[in-house]
């Protein structure tokens, strides 16, 4: 164990926070711990970077490791709650504590083998399809409630010689990412969550029939040129940011978008509130109802200090998380926030339907192995979508799984 | 007398005349390579003076259609860029850095590579091959072991540490470049200088510095852009907390946690680019003199 900071600033009380919020969410993140500050007199100094899965392993290597840390997917914490660099939660919180502040299911996402490590600080809800009211209603379309309406007026829409969809998965290094998050809600609707979770963990291998029909069922809009604005090769070189301009252009280019909240930010600023509106990516199966794929940003503590603990315990009360929810663009995952909190309609609207879902299950892609999760998965979509064949691409990813 | 002039200045016309014809094609590949090479810079340049919404819906040369409109260009990515909080000090945070880590390594360097060339011991043919393999160790490797010292020793997070890194990773190439320069000048200037009883020190300050200064200029201006273009060493020894953190961790925070605003990146670039044409421009005349130098016998 090693001293917190350098010697000389001992009597100055501080946390060190490394995490990926940069730009403007840091600020907004800062502010959310500020009445912390204000309280106690501790300082917190945050650190936001956006190499953040490759600098916090050198510090924690070379014996500089930050007091707390924001992971931006739970398998990262998990490598490191297993080394033992972590110090659980239960140490900090009680256990009613702890229901108190979050549902089940956020607390089972932030548990490594049965004990919880994180605080959820963030939430993003994943399975959105984004639309233009304004379209709907000039044409009579009506907000699909099941997956056959939606794929219906796909259809009605491509028989009218319109483009149904939008879809960009081009995101640098991360090409692919989008398509990955498609097959995981996919899978979600036509696989019970135990399946999707032995998926996850690879009890079952990746080429499962189930994954194999949840990959065919994304291919009956990736396979259909006249599906996708720009074909495949329109959705293969589109940045996944720019993709969901095509909702409010004139005439439209298409008239669907499935991306998750943070793509708000990408929104352009000419575009009105009433102009772009949200519904959950309907079921499939009735019997798996109506699950949503979120991913999140969640704190863990490396160093065992009095003012990291109450830090920790900060994080899990709702105060920041009411403060970040007043700034906007933000959803928290934690249990007693007030809707009317947010500050406009859409964002409002994603925190209910989070509230709302009774499975919710974070982004696989995210948990596996990264030379799967940000690897091999990624790469098998763009194949995917560029025209692979589906059974060769689930087999490469399968043989690419680290054993 | 008139006629002869005359003569010999259409001689040497013809003679110019041939000579441009002869050389143009020289010329125009020169050319020709030169646009091509700049040409991605130049879009760079133009798109970083529209605005988001021109530049994703259409290319940076539409604006050569219609040159003379003057609206189309924007100056709003210059000034959100400058404007964004930490700017400054980033800029200063990154000449603390750059300044040192460019002045010390020169300095060792030139020391270095004049005994490596000039000076006999025992050894030193080993030694100067050490120096050389270490150019093919990638300096990934070394983050964490050095970072490791660094905690114990208490110089992570501080400009000395950085500075050193930046020495050490930049010395096997000053080394390699300035010793091959040096070991070319003539023998007999410095022999004859050390018959005339100066010191390896004295020679060293009235000879081998002056001499090769151009050498010294081109490898001041590698490592200077070397280390003002930096984000990973910096961001290891040092973090990225706004007191410490340099242009290149600024800029890259600027497009926000999801990439939203790539578009600053534009302007970003040529605004983090102004320091190191400065230092290029400054050094420039170096190069010129290290060329002419010794090119007329006077």
């Amino acid at each position: 164990c090693q001293g917190p900071g350098v010697n000389g600033d001992e009597d100055r009380k501080q946390v060190t926070i490394l995490g990926v919020m940069i730009g403007e969410q840091q600020e907004k993140i800062e502010q959310a711990l500020a009445p912390f500050t204000e309280a106690t007199g501790i300082e917190v100094v945050y650190e936001g970077v956006d190499t953040f899965a490759t600098t916090l392993p050198i510090r924690v290597d070379s014996g500089r490791a930050p007091d707390l840390a924001m992971f931006p997917q739970p398998g990262l914490m998990a490598d490191f709650a297993r080394e033992g660099k972590l110090v659980p939660l239960g140490e900090i919180l009680t256990p009613e504590e702890m229901t108190e502040a979050y549902d089940q299911a956020w607390l089972d996402l932030a548990a490594v083998d049965g004990t919880v490590y994180g605080v959820w600080y963030r939430a993003s809800v994943k399975s959105l399809v984004w639309f233009n009211p304004q379209e709907f209603a000039a044409n009579g379309y009506e907000v699909p409630g099941t997956w056959e309406e939606m794929m219906a007026l796909s259809q009605r829409l491509i028989d009218k010689g319109k483009t149904p969809w939008c879809l960009g998965i081009e995101s640098g290094n991360a090409t692919g990412w989008v398509g990955t998050d498609w097959v995981e809600d996919i899978m979600l609707r036509t696989a019970s969550p135990a399946t999707y979770d032995q998926w996850v963990a690879h009890d079952i291998p990746f080429n499962d029939r189930r994954v194999e029909n949840a990959l065919d069922i994304f291919g009956e809009i990736t396979q259909n040129e006249k599906m996708i604005y720009g074909g495949k090769v329109g959705a293969l070189s589109t940045p996944f940011g720019d993709s969901i301009l095509g909702l409010f252009t004139d005439p439209p280019h298409c008239y669907l978008h499935r991306q998750g909240n943070f793509i708000a930010a990408f929104l352009p600023a000419d575009v009105d509130d009433d102009q772009v509106d949200i519904f959950p990516l309907p079921p499939i199966e009735e019997e798996y109802g109506l699950p949503i794929l979120v991913a999140g940003d969640i704190f863990a503590m490396f160093n065992d200090t009095p003012e990291a603990r109450q830090l920790m315990a900060y994080l899990a009360s709702s105060r920041p998380h009411e403060v970040a929810a007043t700034l906007g663009a933000y959803i928290s995952p934690h249990k007693n926030i007030d809707l009317n909190l947010y500050p406009d309609r859409l964002t409002r609207k994603q925190a209910e339907i989070l509230n709302k879902a009774e499975v919710i299950r974070f982004d696989a892609s995210d948990m596996m192995p990264g030379a799967v999760g940000t690897g091999t998965f990624w790469s098998g979509m763009v194949d995917y979508i560029g025209g692979a064949d589906g059974t060769q691409v689930l087999n490469t990813i399968e043989r690419s799984w680290p054993r | 007398m008139t006629k002869a002039v005359n003569k010999s200045n259409r001689t040497n016309n013809t003679n110019r005349k041939t000579e441009f014809w002869q050389k143009l094609p020289i010329h125009i590949a020169i050319l020709t390579i030169a646009f091509i090479w700049t040409l991605p810079s130049l879009g760079l340049f133009i798109s970083s003076l529209r605005p988001r919404g021109d530049m994703l819906s259409t290319g940076w040369w539409t604006v050569f259609w219609h040159p003379l409109e003057i609206t189309q260009f924007y100056l709003g990515n210059y000034g959100d860029v400058l404007r964004s909080s930490g700017m400054g000090e980033a800029f200063l945070n990154s000449l603390t850095i750059a300044v040192p880590a460019t002045v010390i390594p020169i300095a060792i360097a030139t020391f270095a590579a004049y005994a490596f060339a000039w000076m006999t011991f025992p050894g030193r043919q080993l030694l100067f091959i050490l120096v050389v393999c270490l150019l093919v160790v990638p300096l990934q490797t070394t983050l964490i072991p050095v970072l490791r010292v660094y905690a114990q020793l208490g110089l992570a997070g501080t400009f000395l540490g950085v500075w050193l890194a930046h020495t050490a990773y930049g010395l096997p190439l000053g080394i390699y470049l300035l010793r091959n320069y040096i070991g070319a000048l003539p023998k007999d200037l410095i022999e004859a200088a050390a018959v005339d009883g100066a010191s390896h020190l004295k020679i060293f300050t009235k000879l081998i510095v002056p001499l090769s200064m151009p050498a010294i200029a081109s490898f001041a201006v590698f490592q200077f852009l070397w280390v003002w273009n930096d984000l990973l060493v910096a961001l290891v020894y040092l973090g990225g907390t706004a007191d410490v953190a340099p242009v290149t961790i600024q800029l890259s925070n600027l497009v926000g946690s999801r990439g939203q605003d790539w578009y600053l990146l534009t302007a970003g670039a040529f605004i983090s680019m102004i320091v190191p044409l400065m230092v290029f421009f400054g050094l420039q005349r170096y190069f010129v003199r290290g060329i002419l130098a010794g090119s007329v016998k006077s």
